[in-house]
């Protein structure tokens, strides 16, 4: 009996069974493999270069069954097609040529889910089919990062309306299998998913590991999430890998789209279901979690900053933390300088430099009032809260020129002097030599070396203010900023509320978040 | 079909998601910093609910909070103005204060 009969024999006992993992560790398409794949490769280069004759073979080792009870199976033709290209693929694979393989395995995985769509038996072929994608997106990495190879492609296909990487198109041919698990309809939403339905979030992560790698901003990843949460068969998600990961990108997702509730949520659900013992997976979980909570008002506490994943990351994260608690902008640009290139490689620098600003500004106007304001001593006293903007500019304007490279004159070693300017200040020796530092315009308070006026900070003020940031009103003729509720609750706490009361409420009640359904 | 002419199943082919060794997964030096942000596969496709730091703060929970309420912290304003950059505001303020009245 030859190798390929043996082969298919044994194929036909696991359909039988309907034995789904057996299949899987059969169906093997990358080494390490044993030598027999080999032998059975070399016997189908002889015997078999014959794509009918070969066909010929399989409807004739695996053929259809009458009167099969419920708990058996058979093969069927989408299946017989398959074990066809599976046998033409070893037959024809070549492991040196990596971009051969990939057009190989390409076709074997659409052919597989062709196979997982029957009705009544497919779902035999999930294990499989988990398989294959996981090699086919891992090959399909692989040459993302061999534009050398990929070149070759684009040169043939060139002429077509739109290119698309390798990576863009393994990551469509997934999706189908995604969408095949999600129309099962073994199982409702909301319940225990089962057959096919089971897949649907290893299908998805591979699918979204595809996209988050040809670009973290694409917007097929994007029109996926919206896929995966428009579906009414959308499934639950239960703890364990799958979740973690789904999890894991459906956060990277949101925060890219500046929505940090949504993506905290995320992000916190992966870390909490994320057992201790994988501290790598928890600390990447955590590299999103920590700046998704700042800009939400909320820091980490003493006892997570001891964990062992916190350890690397609380030195990136705590000088934003101590910029935030003290309005001091002299750290918050050091602690984006600090790490600069490693916070852009995450996608982080640029929402921490643009969205937490608004906090340390928040936390300036506060550090300026707590500095300034004198309470009345008459407790029947009608005198309103304020602020003065004109002490909030006189504070910014010093914050600017030290931004500038300016360093302050130590008091009482010359004379004052009359006016608000950089003449209050003592110019470092270097920057008295070359004048102010030329500044990008993230690293000036309100553009690169753009002098801090009053409408600036009037403007500032004011959008605290809508932000919820800050509690009161801008009055305007006056100069100030009266802080509503005062009395009640003391002047610094009414005119500034805790942040996390604005921003958390939504992460804190727990809403919905799309793309993901929760267990109810 | 003679068992021992049939290709077997690999244990580390034949599983993607458990073919990492759990030791790896585990290990992160200063070096971590510098590697990419892929999500990698865990070693493991499921573990047992008691394992999650969701399960037990849930079984020690009586408060009705949430189990990552003890991660965070939401009143962290700093009041004291004895540092170097108030001191340098307060001074600053002083200064122009002066030069206004003059």
């Amino acid at each position: 009996m030859s190798l390929t009969v043996q082969f298919l024999s044994e194929i036909r006992k696991f359909l039988k069974n309907r034995n789904g993992h057996g299949l899987r560790g059969l169906l093997l398409v990358e080494p390490p493999v044993p030598n027999n794949y080999y032998q059975l490769a070399d016997e189908l280069k002889q015997g078999y270069r014959n794509g009918a004759s070969l066909l010929k073979l399989v409807d004739k080792c695996l053929p259809e069954d009458d009167n099969v009870s419920d708990d058996e199976g058979t093969a069927w033709p989408g299946f017989v097609s398959f074990m066809k290209d599976y046998l033409e693929y070893w037959r024809d694979v070549d492991f040196d040529d990596l971009l051969g393989a990939h057009q190989l395995l390409t076709a074997l995985t659409n052919s597989c889910t062709t196979a997982l769509n029957n009705p009544t038996y497919g779902t035999i072929m999930l294990q499989t089919s988990i398989s294959l994608c996981g090699c086919l997106s891992k090959l399909s990495m692989m040459l993302n990062k061999r534009p050398d190879l990929t070149q070759k492609l684009q040169t043939v296909d060139a002429g077509e309306e739109e290119q698309k990487s390798i990576v863009e198109t393994t990551a469509e041919i997934i999706q189908k299998v995604f969408t095949a698990c999600l129309t099962d309809r073994s199982s409702q939403r909301h319940e225990q998913p089962k057959g096919k339905k089971t897949g649907v979030y290893t299908f998805a992560n591979v699918t979204l590991k595809l996209l988050f790698a040809v670009s973290s901003e694409n917007a097929s990843g994007e029109a996926a999430f919206h896929k995966y949460h428009s579906q009414s068969a959308a499934v639950i998600i239960l703890p364990g890998s799958a979740a973690g990961y789904f999890l894991y990108y459906l956060g990277r997702f949101h925060f890219i789209n500046n929505h940090f509730s949504r993506a905290a949520q995320c992000y916190q659900e992966a870390y909490l279901e994320t057992p201790q013992r994988f501290e790598s997976h928890r600390w990447l979980v955590l590299t999103y979690l920590i700046p998704c909570n700042l800009l939400l008002g909320r820091i980490p506490s003493p006892q997570l900053l001891q964990r062992p994943e916190a350890q690397l990351l609380a030195p990136i994260y705590m000088p934003f933390v101590e910029a935030m608690r003290t309005g001091n902008f002299l750290r918050f640009q050091a602690a984006l300088d600090a790490n600069e290139k490693w916070l852009f490689s995450r996608g982080v620098f640029l929402t921490l430099l643009f969205r937490l600003r608004p906090m340390v500004w928040r936390a300036f106007s506060r550090r300026t009032f707590l500095l300034t304001y004198i309470a009345p001593t008459e407790a029947d006293s009608r005198k309103a809260a304020t602020l003065e903007l004109s002490h909030l500019l006189t504070t910014a304007t010093f914050v600017q020129k030290r931004l500038e490279g300016y360093l302050p004159a130590h008091p009482g070693r010359k004379p004052r002097q009359p006016h608000i300017n950089s003449m209050f200040l003592k110019a470092h020796a270097s920057a008295a030599a070359r004048g102010a530092e030329i500044l990008r315009p993230n690293e000036g308070l309100v553009w690169g070396n753009m002098p801090v006026t009053e409408d600036h900070i009037e403007n500032f003020v004011a959008s605290l203010v809508a932000q919820g940031l800050l509690h009161g009103f801008i009055a305007h003729s006056q100069g100030r900023f009266a802080i509503i509720g005062a009395k009640q609750k003391g002047a610094v706490a009414a005119g500034w509320p805790p942040p996390a009361e604005i921003l958390a409420t939504g992460l804190k009640a727990g809403e919905d978040v799309p793309g993901w359904v929760k267990r109810v | 079909m003679a068992s021992t002419s049939t290709p077997k199943p690999d244990e580390k082919s034949s599983s993607p998601a458990g073919s990492k060794p759990e030791q790896s997964q585990n290990t992160k030096t200063a070096g971590a910093l510098e590697e990419d942000d892929e999500f990698e596969d865990f070693p493991v496709e499921d573990w047992p609910a008691e394992e999650t730091e969701a399960a037990n703060q849930q079984g020690n929970n009586t408060s009705g909070g949430t189990a990552a309420d003890h991660l965070w912290e939401e009143s962290w304003d700093d009041d004291d103005t004895s540092d170097d950059f108030s001191a340098q505001l307060r001074e600053e303020l002083k200064k122009v204060d002066a030069a206004k009245r003059r």
